[in-house]
């Protein structure tokens, strides 16, 4: 599982942990858990989520 | 009003088959055959009965008017639909009646006559509970049937289809004078000889005579045996009509089609004879029924990619177009049709082959134009084109007259994606064009194709305004086009820039081919934009010709060139469908194709098929094999023509800035970006970002970091490894449309 892999964030040395995640498109809002760093707030979007859910998702709104 | 030509109303799909309106039934054949076709003996009996009202005696008498006009008598023989007919009776699971559970109407009709006419209007306006008196002036029900058919045929036809439903049948009156008659309703079916009752028919309206309530229909109007019944079972609806509204205006029934059909698409198939001299077996029928064109017009659906991908033909685009442009809701849900609007490649070839000239692809055009105004088309479907057009007219671009040259007679104008491809095709013709016209300005920019597909008027406007000027002040020289899109695009805006093709004047002035192919096969590929463009097609041949190559047509040219899927710039806003047209296109020729777009050249190399420019030919540049540039490549490539011809035609060094950034990027990788639309000065631009703010992730099992930058609307992911001298590793990169909102 990706989301098993320990990413830490350079800036604050602290791995990072899922939090809710607001996204926006064409007007739409929003929100998932995406691993975040608890400190600063820098996400991380693997390219399996933005190639899968994330592109079925702007699909769907581009067609809404 | 009258409409403009080539309206979408014109639409000719819904148009009667020419057999359906030479039936006096006005049966359904298509839809009868379709059932047919699939062995449905009953569903196509039931399309029969429901047609004809009395199936025996119409299969008995019907002297088959539909055979005169079916496409098919001269290739093999017309349907033969009597037998069809007999064999959906034959095999259908079952004929009885239908039951009609509806409440009694509580209205009385008469009808005058109970001959066919009379009694087919009696059995429909009972079926829909009317309250019916049939008064005949005889003994006996069926009027001139008994000249023409034994009574125990037409008898028992009659009783079975009465079997369920209620008539007053009142034998032996004469009907001397309407006076009197208390009916909502009356039909006057008096037969050959009877009496009209001194009515006259009036012109408002199908069997309406000059008193209102009273029709006049059947023999009594000169009608065959046929007719009379099919008038019978439609005065119907004139006497419910008028029953329900007052109107004795019913609509005249068919009377013809505008249909047509290309005989040359008819392939000869001989009549299916039954084995046992008289009747069809079950697969006899259903093979006859295989022989039916079911003629109808959709020639639109036949030839046009979008249509047949889509499976819609242009009503139903033009009615998912109003609905998505003017959406029902405030929040403008219910755009069914953008995905559609963004998927056409406006090629034109819709509107070639439509009999009435419909222009299904204007109309997407000028939806896309409206959609982009109100902003409801999603950005991401044209952002790269419109960036990319931004660097063709703005780094890249130029516009220059020979030094010690006031004016010029011609204009070269390659278009932004012929040095893309590769700068030497416009170097070197460029050079060749200077050798017979010295004078020859050069431009380089866009034309502002993406600008139009995009529906983006503003921007479009700008880009031509420029063009213009800049053509002005070389003065107004002719436009030597290497690109059909640019000159097609031009005429349509600037249509005061006259042009050339850069082909007709090197078959003009000669050239010394350096690549000959003696013997070798290839199929020119006319680019959808050369459609109007008959003279620069046949240049091309008689270029390829004279440089040894023989040449085998492909199945649609000339008039009807296709697109190779570039049109309209869809490959981002509909993946898939542009992925089926490329695939398409290759398939259609066994050789390799010589095409004189360099987009059609560059896209069909990319998918496997080998194909030259017509100038890799001229110029001896490259072979049909070569693999197209990657985008970021083709932007590199633009400003290496620039500078290229700044200091080979202008003696000036021009400035090729150094890249910003040491970055290492593998083939295989290089080219996954350029198939995901994304640049690796784009990807430059975020390590930046993520370097010089210090957000970025690392893996620590790989020792990658990851990090992200927002770039205009998209937003890059990069993985990369920076290196001890300076330099950085890219290991990958994505993107999505959807905006992060950080905290």
């Amino acid at each position: 599982m990706p989301e098993q892999r320990v990413l830490i964030c350079q800036q604050c040395q602290k791995a990072l942990e899922p939090r809710k995640t607001d996204f926006t498109y064409l007007g739409h809002s929003f929100f998932t858990d995406i691993l975040t760093c608890p400190g600063c707030g820098q996400v991380f979007i693997p390219e399996e989520l933005a190639k899968g859910r994330i592109s079925e998702v702007e699909k769907q709104l581009e067609d809404k | 009003m009258k409409r403009a030509p080539g309206a979408i109303e014109d639409c000719l799909q819904n148009e009667p088959a020419f057999c359906r309106v030479a039936c006096p039934f006005h049966l359904d054949v298509r839809d009868f055959i379709e059932k047919m076709q699939r062995g449905g003996f009953n569903a196509a009996y039931r399309t029969y009965l429901n047609a004809v009202g009395f199936p025996a005696i119409v299969t008995a008498l019907c002297p088959e008017p539909c055979q005169g006009a079916c496409p098919r008598r001269l290739s093999g023989g017309a349907i033969s639909m009597k037998l069809l007919e007999q064999a959906a009776t034959t095999y259908a699971r079952n004929t009885d009646p239908v039951r009609y559970n509806v409440p009694a109407k509580q209205k009385k009709v008469a009808i005058i006559g109970a001959g066919p006419s009379g009694l087919a209007c009696a059995l429909r306006l009972a079926e829909r509970k009317y309250d019916v008196t049939v008064f005949e002036k005889s003994g006996r029900l069926g009027g001139h049937l008994h000249q023409v058919l034994p009574p125990e045929i037409f008898l028992s036809d009659i009783e079975r289809q009465f079997d369920r439903e209620k008539v007053e049948l009142t034998l032996n009156t004469e009907i001397g004078s309407l006076t009197g008659l208390d009916f909502a309703a009356i039909y006057v079916a008096t037969g050959a000889n009877g009496t009209d009752f001194g009515l006259a028919q009036e012109k408002g309206g199908a069997f309406a005579s000059t008193r209102p309530g009273v029709f006049l229909g059947g023999s009594l109007r000169g009608k065959d045996s046929m007719q009379a019944i099919a008038a019978g079972l439609r005065v119907s609806g004139a006497m419910e009509r008028f029953i329900k509204a007052g109107g004795m205006n019913h609509p005249d029934e068919m009377t013809g089609t505008r249909l047509e059909l290309g005989a040359s698409l008819v392939a000869s198939a001989d009549t299916v004879r039954p084995s046992n001299g008289e009747a069809y077996t079950r697969d006899e029928a259903v093979l006859e029924a295989g022989r039916c064109l079911q003629c109808s017009c959709d020639a639109c659906v036949r030839f046009c990619d979008l249509m047949r991908y889509f499976k819609k033909f242009p009503r139903r685009i033009a009615e998912e177009v109003e609905i998505t442009i003017h959406p029902g809701t405030l929040d403008g849900n219910g755009t069914v049709a953008t995905r559609l609007i963004s998927s056409c490649n406006h090629c034109g070839l819709c509107q070639q082959v439509c009999p009435q000239r419909i222009d299904t692809g204007g109309l997407l055009l000028a939806a896309h134009r409206t959609m982009r105004e109100k902003g409801a088309m999603p950005w991401a479907f044209h952002d790269f084109f419109l960036r990319d057009m931004a660097s063709a007219n703005g780094e890249a671009s130029l516009a220059r007259r020979p030094t010690g040259h006031e004016t010029s007679r011609y204009l070269f104008f390659p278009g932004c994606q012929l040095g893309a491809s590769d700068p030497r095709y416009v170097t070197e013709s460029y050079r060749f064009l200077l050798e017979h016209w010295p004078d020859t300005a050069l431009m380089l920019c866009c034309c502002g194709a993406p600008a139009e597909w995009a529906g983006d008027e503003a921007v479009r406007a700008q880009a031509m305004a420029r063009l213009r000027q800049d053509w002005s002040d070389f003065g107004k020289p002719k436009a030597v086009f290497a690109c059909p899109s640019c000159r097609q695009i031009l005429g349509r805006h600037l249509p005061e820039i006259e042009g050339v093709f850069l082909y007709d004047l090197i078959l003009q002035q000669g050239i010394t081919l350096p690549l000959c192919a003696p013997g070798t096969t290839a199929s020119v590929f006319d680019p959808c934009a050369s459609r109007e463009e008959p003279g620069v097609q046949q240049a091309v041949r008689a270029l390829a010709e004279k440089a040894g190559f023989e040449l085998a047509p492909l199945p649609l040219e000339g008039k009807l060139a296709q697109c190779c899927s570039f049109g309209g710039q869809v490959a981002v806003a509909h993946p898939p469908y542009a992925h089926r047209v490329v695939a398409t296109r290759i398939a259609e020729g066994g050789h390799p194709y010589i095409s004189y777009c360099s987009n059609c050249r560059d896209i069909f190399a990319r998918a496997g098929k080998p194909c030259w420019h017509i100038l890799d030919i001229q110029l001896g540049l490259n072979g049909p094999d070569r693999a197209p540039p990657t985008l970021t490549e083709r932007r590199i490539n633009r400003l290496v023509l620039k500078r290229r011809v700044l200091e080979e035609f202008w003696k000036e060094v021009g400035e090729m800035g150094k890249p910003r950034m040491d970055l290492i990027v593998s083939a295989e990788l290089g080219q996954k970006l350029s198939d995901e639309w994304i640049l690796e000065t784009e990807i430059a631009t975020v390590i930046e970002a993520c370097e010089k703010s210090g957000r970025r992730i690392l893996d620590p099992a790989t020792g990658s970091f990851f990090g992200h930058h927002q770039i205009d609307h998209m937003t890059y992911w990069v993985e990369y490894a920076p290196r001890s001298d300076g330099s950085f590793e890219l290991r990958n990169a994505y993107g999505h449309r959807m905006r992060i909102e950080e905290r």
